[in-house]
């Protein structure tokens, strides 16, 4: 073995000594490689809708049926100064119509986000938090998101709300209300 | 207040309705979940072994030119860039330092092209790498950078390695990845500020051969270190050399190296004086290392999340970091002495850093001043070589070679 031989060897074992982490046992809390946000710390600051590298962000309001109280009243879908209870533009809390309201049954209200003009500015998702059941909160959709090493919105959240989660659990949900039995 | 109890109290306001005829909408998001970064993975392996293959096969400097417009098509523009194994190295250094799990698609894109160098020399470099191949095919005319200054910039690399490894270690963040220059133009969108910095490296790429791979990119210092010691080094032709020069005059990279005659006595006695002068020099280049780690290391931590946090709250500014801190569960005394943990430890290693940039600039000095093989033909430095293939064009042997061929 000449002496280059020998040191190239050596570079081969130092590059494949990295791989040994892969053999670590993974904890059940472990970091993965996916950014998201982590709901419960996000303060709805509005940069998420901003600061993304794409032309429109990757982060979008989800809605988590199982815990929306299907209001009458949204705190979420109406503005705090609103005029009248209509879908005057004035009245809505979302600056780009997205949240589309049905009737269900008296006096329940279903509501969706039409995630074509969600922009993840999380106005409605603060309005919902302040009153209501905070069933809206954002997520990075994984769909979308270009998935940066380095995260711009991450980079500037002040609340320290991105996290990087594993392949197979790529959305953090609130914890639903428990359910009467 | 703390943020958590709150939820839980919002849960409660309005309880979920119990409807007759109607059942609960399903979220659909893990539908959308999706996962490239081992297929990248797989992509790369077939593309450094084509690149081998036009590089060291075929020989052809069009075929280099076809290789970098692939790379440039898919990893550029297919993937948008993001992640690439330029980076990865603070990923590895980030994980390798807090103990968190490393993804294998991860390891992978960091450990392949430098085991690809150990055989190959810098393939990646050629086309794989998305910034390579951009900036070797928005590349005009070559002003070549005089050989002295040359060397002072290829330091940057260097520094800049050490200060990002620092970054990623203490959880400051990914500034390579944060300061990419060609990201926008992957994305095709040009309305952030970046594009100012895009508009800057492309326009000196168009005089300059590859600023940023030479002048920039740390992980090109891994692979310049790395196919130093390659199985297989670029041969400009395989046949007898009529040194014409014309090679040497077609690299804008200098990575071809003129021949070396066995020098008079004369230079041999100048030449070991310069090496003992270096060799005394190098306490004083591991002190001014030091001392430069030492000072900088300030200016680092100030960039760490938890110190700007921690230096608002000390001037009394109410930002919305200060308003997102305080209704958290942390408490001023952990973020204290986690800030004052983390100014510790940043002040340590930039020093450390500081050091071993300091023995690197020697080395690379020393290095330099050494006295070559003796050889009477144009050769290529692997190590400098980024695999354009211009050298094979510019050869006249090469082209008659390729012309009896046909």
């Amino acid at each position: 073995m000449t002496r280059r031989e020998l040191i190239r060897t050596g570079l081969l074992a130092l590059i494949a000594a990295p791989f040994a982490s892969l053999f670590r046992k993974r904890e059940e809390t472990g970091t993965g490689y996916f950014w998201q946000i982590d709901p419960d710390k996000c303060v709805q600051c509005g940069k998420c809708e901003t600061e993304c590298i794409l032309a429109q962000s990757a982060v979008k309001c989800v809605h988590q049926y199982a815990s929306c109280g299907y209001c009458l009243f949204c705190s979420g879908y109406y503005q705090d100064k609103r005029i009248e209870f209509n879908t005057a533009g004035e009245n809505m809390r979302c600056p780009t119509d997205a949240i589309i309201r049905t009737y269900v049954e008296d006096p329940y209200f279903e509501y969706k986000i039409d995630e074509e003009k969600c922009i993840g500015c999380g106005k409605c998702v603060k309005g919902c938090l302040a009153f209501g059941n905070g069933s809206l909160f954002l997520q990075v959709r994984r769909d979308l998101c270009r998935n940066c090493n380095e995260c711009r919105i991450a980079k500037v959240c002040p609340a320290d709300a991105f996290v990087r989660v594993p392949a197979d659990r790529p959305y953090i949900y609130r914890k639903p209300p428990e359910v009467k039995s | 207040m703390t943020r958590l109890p709150l939820i839980l109290a919002a849960q409660a306001r309005f309880p979920a309705p119990e409807f007759e005829s109607y059942t609960l909408p399903q979220m659909t998001l893990e539908e959308l979940a999706s996962d490239t970064v081992l297929w990248r993975v797989l992509i790369l392996a077939v593309f450094l072994a084509a690149g081998a293959l036009c590089f060291y096969k075929w020989r052809s400097r069009k075929a280099m030119l076809a290789y970098s417009l692939a790379g440039l098509a898919v990893f550029g523009f297919v993937f948008a860039s993001c992640p690439c194994p330029v980076g990865m190295f603070q990923n590895i250094a980030q994980g390798v330092a807090d103990g968190s799990y490393i993804p294998p698609g991860v390891l992978l894109l960091f450990a392949l092209p430098l085991a690809a160098s150990l055989f190959l020399g810098r393939i990646f470099c050629g086309g794989a790498c998305p910034l390579g191949a951009i900036q070797e095919l928005l590349h005009w005319k070559s002003i070549f950078v005089p050989r002295p200054l040359d060397r002072i910039l290829r330091m940057i690399p260097v520094l800049l390695l050490m200060i990002f490894t620092v970054c990623a270690i203490f959880g400051i963040g990914f500034p390579l990845c944060y300061l990419e220059p060609y990201l926008p133009v992957f994305l095709l969108d040009f309305a952030t500020p970046f594009a100012i910095l895009s508009a800057v490296f492309l326009l000196v790429g168009l005089f300059v051969s590859r600023p940023f791979c030479r002048y920039v990119c740390p992980y090109g210092v891994l692979l310049r270190f790395f196919s130093l010691f390659s199985l297989l080094n670029p041969r400009i032709t395989t046949q007898e050399c009529v040194n014409c020069r014309l090679c040497e005059q077609g690299c804008p990279n200098g990575a071809v190296l003129p021949p070396e005659n066995a020098g008079t006595a004369a230079q041999h006695r100048t030449g070991s004086r310069r090496i003992s002068l270096l060799a005394a020099c190098i306490p004083f280049a591991l002190f001014a290392g030091g001392l430069l780690g030492y000072f900088g290391a300030p200016v680092l931590s100030s960039f760490h999340r938890d110190v700007r946090l921690q230096n608002e709250l000390d001037a009394g500014i109410r930002s919305e970091a200060v308003e997102a801190f305080e209704s958290s569960e942390t408490t001023a005394a952990e973020l204290r002495s986690r800030v004052v943990k983390l100014q510790n430890g940043i002040l340590l290693a930039s020093t450390a850093a500081g050091v071993i940039f300091g023995a690197l600039v020697m080395a690379e000095l020393i290095a330099e001043a050494r006295r070559r093989k003796e050889e009477d033909v144009y050769s290529i430095d692997a190590s400098l070589c980024f695999c354009c293939g211009r050298c094979y064009a510019a050869c006249p042997l090469e082209r008659k070679e390729k012309h009896h061929e046909k």
